[in-house]
């Protein structure tokens, strides 16, 4: 069994064959072409160097067929003994700039090691979404964007900048680009929702009331709540809480807005109506959106490029109408919501 | 050795009790430069919450231990056929030790934990993440402005409410026991206490104050592990904070009055 049998080896011929739009230009503009270890603007290849010294390299199925994955590989995968078989760290282009990028990020806590060597990129302009299992760091993922957790090692950089280098005075500056709307909403409970959605109006510019009104009311609006206002968050159901985090998100106009699991909790209608609202948000707002998600079918509807995590790794990275497609096996397994795969109950 | 030594409980005592320190320093700092003001509504809105939740209650139980002391000091001095005297012992007790160890029972029970409960419930549903993603220090804002409004209410309800207590022992002594005149009563009563007593006992009920709403802010915005973790740390506070109060309530007599009874005892 050689090396080049390994299952990430796979992808090697495609992504060299790969060129974007970019490149056949001559211009190399974002990190898809960078090598995630720090090692230039070489072409895009599997980083997982730690298989290649594996004693044994399973034998993986040919990329274009449909045959199944031997079941040794995919017991290797079960039983945890080599976690990262299948992370190809593949990158494909995404033909945008980035708005957030990770760079060989590591973060513990205590002895569990959440991400491990993690590099990700979020193209500005589209809706991205991070999919993976339940527990694999997607939420540690949204934190480090926003300063609230940082690497033990590595970096993250928003717009460019280093995140964990900023001073206190610039990280809260740098935060305003931002709408978080986490997994309950995170409304104040002290508050009714105009005032939630009027809160970082009222403490971040120097607008009127009547100025505020009119941006609070129009938000409100969009998201279906403008019956609601008075009402305290607990006096919301879950979906109208989320929508209400969602105006508050979009109130100050951010650049990024990253959702934490917008579904969870949510029956299916709900759960579509949201996206639809995202989507329709996106469209006219635009800015790099970042959805948390392990919901197949949320990624269906709203994702323009998806990234596949997995003990604390990039399986995959891509745009969702290729990430779809994706002959690796853990990809195909999760994005189709299958039993059968690399992907077991550990 | 695989055990834990006996010495590492302590050690980790001594260190929780640094970060809380450490902590508080830093929301006292917020208070002190001012930072707080950025928040005024949010303080004013703290302090008015303090006011209607705890006032009664305050008020309540003092009155209820100046009837205590009243009658338990008219009886004594009966018995020792000094019934006039029965002044000294309402203005010790009142003043001195059953009001300030009162208020800080009640401070502890009432407004810590439920510091801890209100932030510590903000702390798990991200409601403080949320204010940090917003750039907004959540530090100042849910911190710094109670303890603001802490600063800005407390002496006022103490003094209240050591005027409760203060009538409560008038009615014992005076208007149901009856063995001494009104003025016979505050002739004694007040020759045994002054304004710096008075001082004391505030210095005193504010120093228990301090400390129960800064350990009551530690614990609730430290809290983790979900509800059941917030209902710990209300716990750990409450243990904290009645050992706090009877601590600084011992110093504070040692003191204010243990070289000096600051009354005319003689000796």
């Amino acid at each position: 069994m050689t090396e080049s049998n390994r299952p990430h080896d796979q992808f090697a011929e495609p992504m060299e064959t790969h060129v974007a739009p970019e490149e056949q230009t001559g211009r190399l503009p974002s990190s898809e072409q960078r090598d995630p270890r720090g090692s230039g603007d070489a072409p895009v290849v599997p980083t997982h160097e730690d298989d290649l010294t594996a004693p044994e390299a399973p034998q993986a199925p040919d990329r274009d067929s449909n045959e199944e994955v031997p079941q040794n590989i995919v017991d290797q995968t079960r039983k945890g003994e080599d976690p990262y078989l299948w992370h190809t760290g593949l990158k494909r282009p995404h033909g945008s700039t980035e708005a957030v990028e990770f760079i060989d990020v590591y973060k513990s806590f205590g002895r569990n090691t959440i991400l491990n060597g993690l590099n990700l990129g979020i193209p500005d302009n589209q809706i991205s979404m991070i999919l993976g299992p339940s527990g694999t760091g997607k939420s540690v993922c949204i934190k480090h964007m926003v300063g609230l957790l940082y690497p033990d090692s590595g970096d993250v950089l928003v717009h460019g900048q280093s995140v964990p280098n900023m001073e206190d005075d610039q990280l809260f500056e740098m935060r305003k680009k931002f709408g978080v709307l986490f997994q309950d909403g995170a409304l104040f409970g002290s508050m009714n929702l105009w005032d939630n959605v009027a809160f970082p109006l009222r403490q971040h510019t120097d607008k009127s009331e009547e100025e505020i009104a009119a941006i609070v009311n129009s938000r409100i609006g969009e998201v279906g709540l403008a019956g609601a206002t008075d009402k305290f968050p607990n006096e919301l159901s879950g979906g109208m809480r989320k929508r209400a985090g969602f105006a508050r998100a979009l109130v100050l106009d951010p650049g990024i807005v990253l959702f934490d699991e917008p579904d969870s909790g949510l029956d299916p209608v709900r759960t579509a109506l949201l996206c639809e609202l995202i989507k329709e948000i996106h469209d006219e707002n635009g800015g790099a959106y970042v959805v948390i998600t392990h919901d197949i079918m949320s990624a269906r509807r709203v994702a323009d490029y998806i990234s596949v995590l997995w003990k604390g790794r990039i399986v995959e990275q891509g745009p969702a109408s290729e990430l779809f497609d994706s002959p690796n096996q853990f990809v195909r397994q999760f994005l189709s919501g299958e039993a059968a795969g690399p992907l077991g109950m550990e | 050795m695989t055990g834990r030594t006996w010495l590492e409980v302590p050690k980790e005592w001594i260190a929780s009790f640094g970060e809380i320190v450490k902590f508080g320093v830093r929301v006292i700092g917020e208070v002190l430069t001012g930072r707080v003001f950025g928040f005024f509504g949010e303080g004013l809105r703290q302090a008015g919450i303090l006011i209607l939740g705890s006032a009664l209650v305050i008020f309540g139980l003092a009155f209820i231990l100046g009837l205590t002391c009243g009658l338990e000091g008219a009886y004594f001095s009966r018995s020792v056929g000094a019934p006039a005297q029965a002044g000294i012992f309402s203005a010790w007790c009142d003043l001195r030790e059953v009001i300030p160890y009162a208020w800080g029972y009640m401070l502890s029970a009432k407004v810590g934990t439920g510091i801890v409960a209100e932030i510590g419930a903000a702390r798990i549903t991200d409601e403080v993440d949320a204010l940090e993603v917003m750039g907004i220090s959540s530090m100042t804002f849910l911190c710094a402005t109670r303890l603001f409004a802490a600063i800005v209410v407390f002496p006022f309800l103490y003094i209240i409410a050591i005027g409760f207590g203060f009538f409560a022992s008038y009615l014992a002594v005076v208007e149901q026991i009856g063995e001494v005149s009104s003025g016979g009563f505050f002739l004694i009563f007040w020759m045994f206490q002054n304004p710096p007593d008075f001082l004391y006992s505030i210095i005193k009920a504010m120093a228990m104050a301090l400390a129960i709403v800064v350990v009551g802010l530690y614990y609730g915005y430290t809290a983790s592990g979900g509800p059941v973790g917030v209902g710990t740390a209300t716990a750990k506070s409450m243990v904290l904070n009645t050992v706090l109060v009877h601590l600084i309530g011992m110093l504070g007599t040692q003191i204010f009055w243990g070289q000096d009874p600051r009354a005319p005892v003689g000796g």
